[in-house]
């Protein structure tokens, strides 16, 4: 008795990260998976067994559809797992599949793999704090974090269209704004700089940008500078509640290192720091701090950079 | 750091072990928005950057000034104590606005003590909301200790009284709408309430003062500033006793504020000794270090079980002048030498940042006003002289 | 107009001490409101403010969460319902579960609010669950929310987008952290909180063998953080000069 797997997000990049982890898990314990898309997604999604779902009108625009769509499916299929990424909105399908199928379910998972009738995995809990265990029993839904394994590739296999009649939404969506796309894709950064409340002006942000330019990086915020302030777009905030990022260099400048903002970098591979206070817990986050004004130190490192480069 | 300590929450445990948890959640509460709107902003007072106006009167919408007087104009009913404990953590958080906040609030206390009825419904409810700000207008430039000498006068001119003087080194000189002013009538020093504007009433510039410049101090001078008679606060001639009574409050107030200060100083003090490394440790392992550490805590858990034990003394109805002057003699003294120990263990830094050498310089000013160190040591002296006979 | 909001007593994770093991220490930890709750309560009052109403927190909690409920009370809320269960020992759809029967008992609501999680597990579940449970319209990660008559606009905020969606009232649902800025409850509010009422409702008389439900949660460690900690001190030149070179030594730096 082969273990079934779906793998699903609204979102075919994410869909595709979901692939990828549902391709190991499955493999590993000697089943199979499907990945499972909607309208006319096809073409953007990995796996070889790819079935889209399809309703009198766009199911990626509600939540709520999708959900009643999967489950339709759900009871005919009867996966053992369905994998979910676990975006805000992949959250809401997943939580809806769970009451729907009679499902346990858990969130933001990573690692995840199969044994003994569970499906076992670890979440961040308490801001990252700690690290979680969790066993699920099957049949069960699970969200899986995302950004924590590569996507695989769009595949050329032809997806099977399945068509699901109408399906209720009591919300209606009336405008969708995408979000400026800036040169920014903190998600995949490979470094960044990013400013805190350390500095003081709008304007100072230059400084900052100046030093992630120079080292070709990308910057980012902690939430203060986006949320309360408005001086960067939401998408540079890295966070708890913000963007998680993996890069090989972070460096916090002016951030005082809570909690919540640490949780959203403990994946990088060096972490270094700026702050005027030798008590920040920044630097009890970091590899290498220094104590100092980031108006001083960023200005002298610039210098250095560009007299290495001669 | 400006939060309700482990240590607060103990001592009014042990205080009052029927109520503290009510209590307890009262400083609780003032001590994570303290903490949250007044810490962080604090470095900008002292620069001047940031003016307390707006701060201070979000504190006292809070419930600042309201913890100890009647529900009746609009107070909380609890005890002095908890009130002193809240100016602890104002003090460790912003104290300049701090000492702006307890000058206002004496006033109101001597207020609630010695005003009519109809002054009180009048004036009391306002001061407890923080709608309007007062000042205790007692000292002149050539009367300090010796208030009796006062040459500010209030003569009886038909139904009004015309003051005429001036007055020197007034906190919240202004800025506030309500000034307790001490001025001589024939029967010798009284009281009066003195509302801004007022033709007659103008002050002087901001002095420049060593600390606390967050707090605006200067002259408040009257020329035949005229006021209704029904302005007199209580009786006339009884001024200086009044003046004492509230003064021997606000030593109290002045100790847990310093307490404060000192709390401060030596909680950035831990950080550092943490931090700072020197011949390959930090220096947090070298023993001077840890005597310095281990005398400012011991200094600190004394202070406050000072002034706490002092508004115990007041809450029962008992003479607490003498407790409350020893209270503010160590504490001020007190939290020179925390401060000072500050300074010197963060080292260079200590000299050169403004943001730590600020608390001695804080604390400086409080040896001295609202009752110098030398004049309180008499009074405890003569105190305990008059028991023994 | 009846608001409810559904909030959580957690471990404060900022005060939450680990020992030399790894070990989490909860029992004696100190707790207090979730977090983002907060934003929740407040958003509920705002609305309480500009359509009259009553504004009644929700909680499935121990006794310890009456903590929590008096923050929420001395915020401006006027009543609670306190359904007497451990969170942490059931999982989310039990959760989800008994907060929608005591909904359902002390309904109909106009609106039920959420936080976008809670600051100890942030799961995001149990409000979209409520809606699903009610068989009410959810919108999730709400930034902006107005209500006229019998329907509400709101806000979504998502990761790369930002939607304005429609959904008639009676609705359900969460709010992120930027839609606006907790008030401080005065004193006076703090000290008249405890004696607002709140209703005490069981597990077992809500959903018999609700006890029965088992978290999902195996254990909880420390994330090894072997971080480094090196710190350079001094004037900007040399730290500056320090840290490029600690940096550069870690392959790091762009060449």
């Amino acid at each position: 008795m082969s273990v079934s797997v779906w793998a699903f997000s609204e979102s075919p990049s994410v869909a595709n990260e979901v692939a990828s982890s549902a391709s190991s898990i499955a493999r590993a314990a000697g089943g199979s998976f499907t990945v499972i898309g909607l309208d006319d997604s096809g073409p953007l999604l990995a796996g070889e067994e790819k079935v889209v779902l399809k309703s009198d009108v766009p199911l990626s625009t509600s939540p709520e559809a999708a959900a009643g769509a999967l489950a339709k499916f759900a009871r005919e299929e009867n996966p053992d797992v369905v994998l979910v990424g676990s975006t805000r909105d992949g959250k809401e399908i997943a939580s809806r599949l769970a009451v729907k199928l009679g499902r346990p379910c858990v969130s933001e998972v990573f690692g995840a793999s199969l044994g003994n009738g569970t499906l076992q995995g670890k979440r961040n809990v308490f801001a990252g704090k700690l690290v979680a265990e969790v066993a699920v029993p099957l049949p069960c839904v699970v969200a899986l974090k995302v950004g924590t394994t590569s996507a695989l590739p769009a595949s050329e296999a032809a997806a099977r269209e399945k068509a699901m009649g109408s399906l209720p939404s009591k919300t209606k969506l009336l405008e969708m704004r995408e979000k400026q796309k800036g040169t920014v894709d903190l998600k995949g950064a490979k470094l960044i700089v990013a400013a805190g409340r350390g500095v003081k002006k709008k304007e100072d942000l230059a400084i900052v940008s100046e030093l992630a330019a120079a080292l070709g990086g990308a910057v980012g915020c902690s939430r203060p500078l986006s949320a309360d302030m408005g001086w960067l777009p939401e998408e540079h905030h890295i966070g708890l509640t913000g963007v998680t990022v993996h890069p090989d260099l972070y460096i916090a400048v002016g951030i005082s290192g809570q909690l919540q903002h640490v949780a959203g970098i403990k994946d990088s591979k060096v972490i270094a720091a700026v702050n005027t206070d030798k008590s920040a817990p920044m630097f009890e986050a970091s590899d290498y701090g220094v104590v100092g004004d980031l108006y001083s130190v960023l200005p002298a490192m610039l210098r250095q950079i560009k007299a290495r480069r001669q | 750091m400006a939060t309700y300590s482990a240590e607060q929450r103990r001592l009014m445990e042990t205080f009052y072990p029927d109520h503290h948890e009510e209590y307890s959640e009262v400083l609780s509460s003032l001590g994570t928005f303290m903490e949250k709107e007044l810490l962080p902003i604090s470095p900008k007072i002292d620069t001047g950057e940031v003016k307390i106006a707006g701060p201070r009167k979000a504190l006292l919408k809070q419930g600042m000034c309201q913890i100890a007087f009647p529900e009746e104009y609009g107070g909380l009913g609890l005890p002095f104590s908890v009130y002193a404990v809240a100016i602890e953590m104002l003090g460790t958080a912003e104290a300049s606005t701090c000492l702006s906040v307890e000058i206002h609030n004496a006033v109101a206390e001597g207020l609630n003590r010695f005003a009519t009825d109809a002054q009180k419904s009048r004036y009391l409810p306002g001061l407890l909301t923080g709608d309007s700000l007062a000042s205790f207008t007692l000292t002149e430039p050539a009367s300090g200790s010796d208030a009796g000498t006062m040459a500010t006068t209030a003569e009886k001119k038909g139904g009004e009284y015309s003051i005429n003087g001036s007055k020197m080194f007034i906190t919240n000189a202004g800025e506030a709408d309500l000034y307790l002013v001490f001025a001589k009538t024939k029967k010798g020093p009284s009281c009066f309430i003195v509302e801004s504007p007022t033709p007659g009433l103008s002050f002087g510039g901001d002095l420049k003062k060593l600390g606390m410049r967050g707090s605006r101090t200067s002259e408040v001078v009257f020329s035949d500033c005229r006021i209704p008679e029904g302005n007199l606060v209580g009786e006339e001639g009884k001024g200086a006793d009044y003046a004492k009574e509230i003064l021997h409050g606000a030593r109290i107030i002045v100790a847990a504020l310093n307490v404060g200060i000192a709390q401060i100083a030596y909680e950035k003090s831990l950080a550092y000794a943490r931090q700072r490394k020197a011949f390959g440790k930090t220096i947090s392992e070298f023993q001077l270090i840890r005597e310095k550490i281990a005398d400012m805590k011991t200094d600190i858990s004394a202070g406050r079980m000072l002034y706490l034990y002092a508004s115990k003394v007041k809450e029962s109805g008992a003479d607490y002048s003498s407790e409350a002057s020893q209270a503010k003699v160590f504490s001020t003294e007190m939290s020179l030498r925390v401060c000072d120990s500050a300074i010197q263990i963060h080292g260079g830094y200590g000299y050169t940042t403004d943001e730590l050498h600020r608390h001695w310089r804080d604390a400086r000013l409080l040896t001295i006003g609202e009752g110098t160190s030398e004049v309180l040591r008499l009074l405890i002296a003569r105190r305990e002289l008059a028991r023994s006979q | 107009m009846k608001i409810a909001v559904c909030v959580k007593h957690a471990v404060d994770e900022t005060e939450l001490k680990v020992d030399a093991g790894g070990n989490p220490q909860l029992k004696g930890a100190a707790t207090r409101m979730s977090t983002f709750d907060k934003n929740a309560v407040e958003e509920a009052l705002r609305l309480k403010a500009a359509h009259q109403g009553e504004v009644v927190i929700v909680t499935v909690g121990t006794p310890e969460a009456k903590k929590t409920m008096k923050e929420a009370l001395a915020m401006g809320a006027d009543r609670g319902v306190l359904v007497s269960a451990d969170p942490m020992a059931i999982d989310t759809r039990r959760t989800a579960e008994l907060l929608a029967a005591a909904l359902k008992k002390g309904g109909p609501y106009d609106v039920v609010l959420c936080s976008e999680g809670s600051s100890d597990m942030y799961s995001g579940l149990v409000p979209p669950m409520v809606g699903e449970l009610l068989d009410l319209p959810y919108v999730g990660y709400a930034r902006r929310i107005e209500v006229s008559g019998q329907a509400a606009k709101v806000e979504r905020a998502l990761e790369d987008s930002v939607e304005v969606v429609e959904a008639p009232t009676p609705l359900v649902a969460s709010v992120v952290s930027e839609i606006n800025e907790p008030r401080y409850p005065t004193l006076i509010q703090i000290m008249q909180a405890g004696r607002k009422p709140v209703e005490e409702l069981s597990a077992e008389a809500l959903i018999p063998g609700a006890g029965q439900s088992v978290s999902l949660v195996r254990g909880m460690k420390a994330q090894a953080m072997a971080r480094k900690r090196v710190v350079f001190e001094g004037p900007p030149e040399e730290t500056a000069k320090k840290l490029l070179e600690a940096l550069a030594s870690e392959g790091v730096l762009p060449r």
